[in-house]
């Protein structure tokens, strides 16, 4: 048998205002004041219509026509929901009819989709971690098992951290770095902890997430009994397919055909005898590791390089991640929950990966997703907003 | 092959990017192969070319003025007369038998097509800058317009500095978008010298480039940088008038007005600056930015330069946006980790700007014509 787990992020950052130097100690602005709740709802607004709402209505049909033997898992940050709860409430109601069929589960991360992995304490990972168990809790009435950090940001002592949480499984991406020859469909153990690995296969996963819409792709256009076929070729237990939600209406648009490609594709996949589909903690459940993981230094699923350089791979979003870090102690005595909220909301990682030099084709992915004109300018209107709320302390 | 290229300036006399554009284009072109003659007016200064298949040559007793769009209308009509004195000798001067002749702006272009005419040698002509972006877009001078469109008409093909000016030519002048190539300018690295706060200014005091913006800015950052220094570097008609603007603004103890630099000063300035600022209301390309970068020195640009389209590490304003100016100045000077990295950031990308690979694709028009 070789099962598809298929698994979506499903995230929304808080864009920052336009905050200039002449703003810093000005005591006029509150700390309300740093987020551009304009932009966030207009953005909202918009992917909520051209994705969110769209593939859910899809994905829930596709589960009751096929009895629920489709299943699949999602992550919804913290920030994604608060967005829902403020704007359009209709949107979470989707998720939890979604997980009413019993063929969805859903996966633990930080509630902020930080870098607090990274930090020289965990305290502040656990708790954001705490946050986001909460906030599942409180909306499905349901105990995740199987844990995602950031963007799928792994080491060995992240692993050890979730394990000793109480998660099964974790979640990290499927890189020769790690595997040499190994096949990413397979389970492993994290080599220091007794936590299953689930990796990411991140060529079938990128067919979809990046190439789908790429004409100059040899296996364009993609059809869900082409893609089909290449997965019951594959060998091993387990096809890891994950990727953005986004991918669905808005990375790719509705007219490249990518609503029709995921509505055959449940179908194409039972087509073949020896495949099914899991969710994240049937995967777990069901299937072995085959050997051990080693990671000394942290990798993730993002840019070329599948390491953090994306959001710490230059001088400025060093600064900045250490200026954040570094007025914890003093936020948390302080004792003021905005505060604390906003200290929070700043730590998302999407602040830092607009933050990034690097250069080719990962540059025009940050391109894409930025909303500054350009790196530089995602540093200092950050920086300088930090500098603010570090003189409100 | 051989090329007659007329120009206006070269260095060491030099009022402008006309003049390093040549200096870069010419030795290159040399360097790959070509026998190119370059004319220019005779200056106080004596040009030589090291280089056996480049001749410098010289033409006439003109006598040329710093800037190609003076105020000031005596001096204004002795400039016109020694352009079409220096175009009419140009005509006499230019003997033999060349594949091509490549003309610079308007200054050069009513020998080029006289030539042309008498010849039926091919056309190339450069676009630097036009009438609008000289005259900021507020009072354009029908005169240079009719021109250039002349000579836009009549060249084979024409090379635009940047995207920008592409655009211009198309829509101002009606030309066929077909005929232009857009070939961007290129640099001969500076070396970086030990940086002091101070924020530089670097160019002719016209209307066109926007230096009182750059004051206004200076007068925002005054309070919070009180050790910044401000460098407006340069001369033009607008002098007097940034003089009393810096009185005014109560920041004359902040900006040193230097006055024309010599080569070795430019350089030396370009080193030791902090930040560059290139408010120009109008900005075909900007080489000046990109000496600047070079020399390791982070640069905040009109959004609508020429040089920023193909270029990433450098920083973005509206010039009329002082406000945005001023907080990008005090930006790069209170937070060292967005200096330092766009210094070496900016110094990795301005290696792609050579001035050969400006010659292989003038080497493709050139090419195209004959």
């Amino acid at each position: 048998m070789t099962s598809v787990c298929l698994y979506f992020e499903v995230h929304q950052p808080i864009r920052l205002n336009r905050f200039s130097v002449f703003h810093i100690g000005n005591n006029n602005n509150t700390v309300s004041s740093y987020f551009d709740s304009q932009l966030n709802q207009e953005i909202f607004t918009k992917v909520s219509k051209k994705c969110y709402l769209p593939t859910n209505n899809l994905l829930l049909d596709l589960i009751n026509k096929y009895d629920g033997k489709f299943r699949i898992s999602f992550s919804l940050t913290g920030t994604f929901v608060e967005y829902c709860n403020q704007y359009i409430p209709e949107v979470i109601d989707s998720f939890k009819d979604l997980f009413k069929t019993g063929a969805v589960d859903m996966i633990e991360e930080t509630y902020y989709h930080s870098l607090s992995s990274l930090y020289d304490e965990l305290d502040e990972f656990e708790e954001q971690v705490k946050m986001h168990s909460r906030m599942i809790k409180k909306l499905f009435n349901y105990k995740p098992r199987i844990f995602r950090n950031t963007e799928a940001i792994y080491d060995n002592r992240i692993a050890k951290k979730v394990a000793e949480m109480g998660y099964k499984g974790i979640i990290t991406e499927g890189t020769e770095k790690i595997l040499q020859w190994r096949s990413p469909n397979f389970l492993y153990k994290s080599t220091n902890a007794n936590i299953k690995v689930l990796l990411r296969n991140y060529t079938l996963s990128d067919d979809v997430g990046f190439r789908f819409s790429a004409r100059l792709w040899p296996g364009h256009p993609l059809t869900a009994d082409k893609y089909a076929r290449w997965m019951a070729q594959s060998e091993g237990d387990v096809v890891n397919l994950f990727m953005d939600y986004e991918t669905f209406g808005e990375h790719h648009w509705i007219e490249t055909g990518i609503f029709d490609f995921l509505k055959h594709f449940p179908g194409k996949v039972f087509e073949h005898d020896h495949m099914d589909f899991v969710t994240v903690s049937e995967a777990v459940e069901r299937y072995e590791s085959v050997g051990e993981i080693d990671v000394p230094w942290a990798i993730s699923w993002a840019d070329a390089d599948r390491d953090v350089s994306t959001w710490l791979g230059n001088d400025m979003q060093i600064a900045c991640f250490n200026e954040l870090k570094n007025i914890g102690r003093k936020m948390k005595e302080k004792r003021n929950k905005e505060m604390l909220d906003t200290w929070r909301r700043l730590q998302t990682s999407d602040h830092l990966y607009y933050v990034s030099t690097k250069g080719m084709e990962d540059g025009d992915v940050h391109k894409y997703f930025s909303p500054y004109d350009g790196p530089y300018d995602g540093f200092i209107n950050y920086m300088n907003i930090l500098q603010d709320l570090k003189q409100k302390l | 092959m051989r090329v007659a290229m007329i120009g206006w300036e070269y260095p060491p006399f030099k009022a402008g990017g006309l003049a390093t554009h040549c200096y870069g284009i010419t030795r290159s072109l040399a360097d790959k192969g070509v026998q190119l003659d370059f004319y220019m007016p005779k200056t106080k200064h004596t040009t030589v070319s090291d280089k056996p298949n480049l001749n410098i040559i010289e033409v006439g007793e003109t006598e040329i003025y710093p800037y190609d769009r003076p105020y000031n209308k005596e001096l204004a009509g002795k400039f016109y007369e020694a352009v079409y004195r220096y175009n009419d000798l140009i005509v006499g001067k230019v003997q033999g038998k060349y594949d091509v002749i490549h003309c610079h702006d308007w200054l050069t272009m009513k020998a080029g097509i006289t030539l042309k005419e008498k010849t039926g040698t091919p056309l190339v002509l450069t676009i630097h800058s036009t009438e609008y972006d000289r005259s900021g877009w507020l009072y354009p001078n029908q005169w240079f317009i009719d021109i250039e469109r002349e000579g836009m008409e009549k060249a084979d093909r024409i090379i635009a500095v940047s995207h920008f000016t592409k655009r211009v030519i198309v829509e101002k002048y009606g030309i066929n978008p077909d005929k232009i190539s857009v070939i961007h300018n290129a640099v001969y690295p500076i070396p970086e010298g030990h940086k002091k706060e101070i924020v530089l200014f670097l160019g002719r005091l016209t209307i066109q480039k926007g230096a009182e913006f750059f004051l206004r800015a200076a007068h925002k950052v005054k309070d919070y940088e009180p050790d910044a220094r401000f460098v407006v570097a340069g001369t033009g008609d607008m002098l007097p008038r940034l003089i009393s603007q810096a009185l005014d603004l109560g920041i004359s103890d902040k900006v040193i007005f230097t006055g024309r630099l010599t080569e070795e000063e430019v350089r030396h300035i370009y080193g030791i600056s902090s930040v560059y600022v290139m408010p120009s209301v109008s900005e075909p390309f900007g080489i000046t930015a990109l000496e600047a970068i070079s020399a390791g020195t982070p640069t905040i640009a009109s959004k609508t330069a020429g040089f920023s389209e193909a270029f990433n590490n450098c920083l973005r304003v509206d010039f009329w946006d002082t406000d945005e100016m001023a907080n990008k100045i005090i930006s790069l000077l209170r937070y060292k980790p967005l200096h330092r990295t766009l210094s070496r950031e900016g110094k990795r990308e301005i290696e792609l700007f050579t001035w050969y690979q400006v010659a292989d694709k003038t080497l493709g028009v050139y090419n195209g014509v004959i």
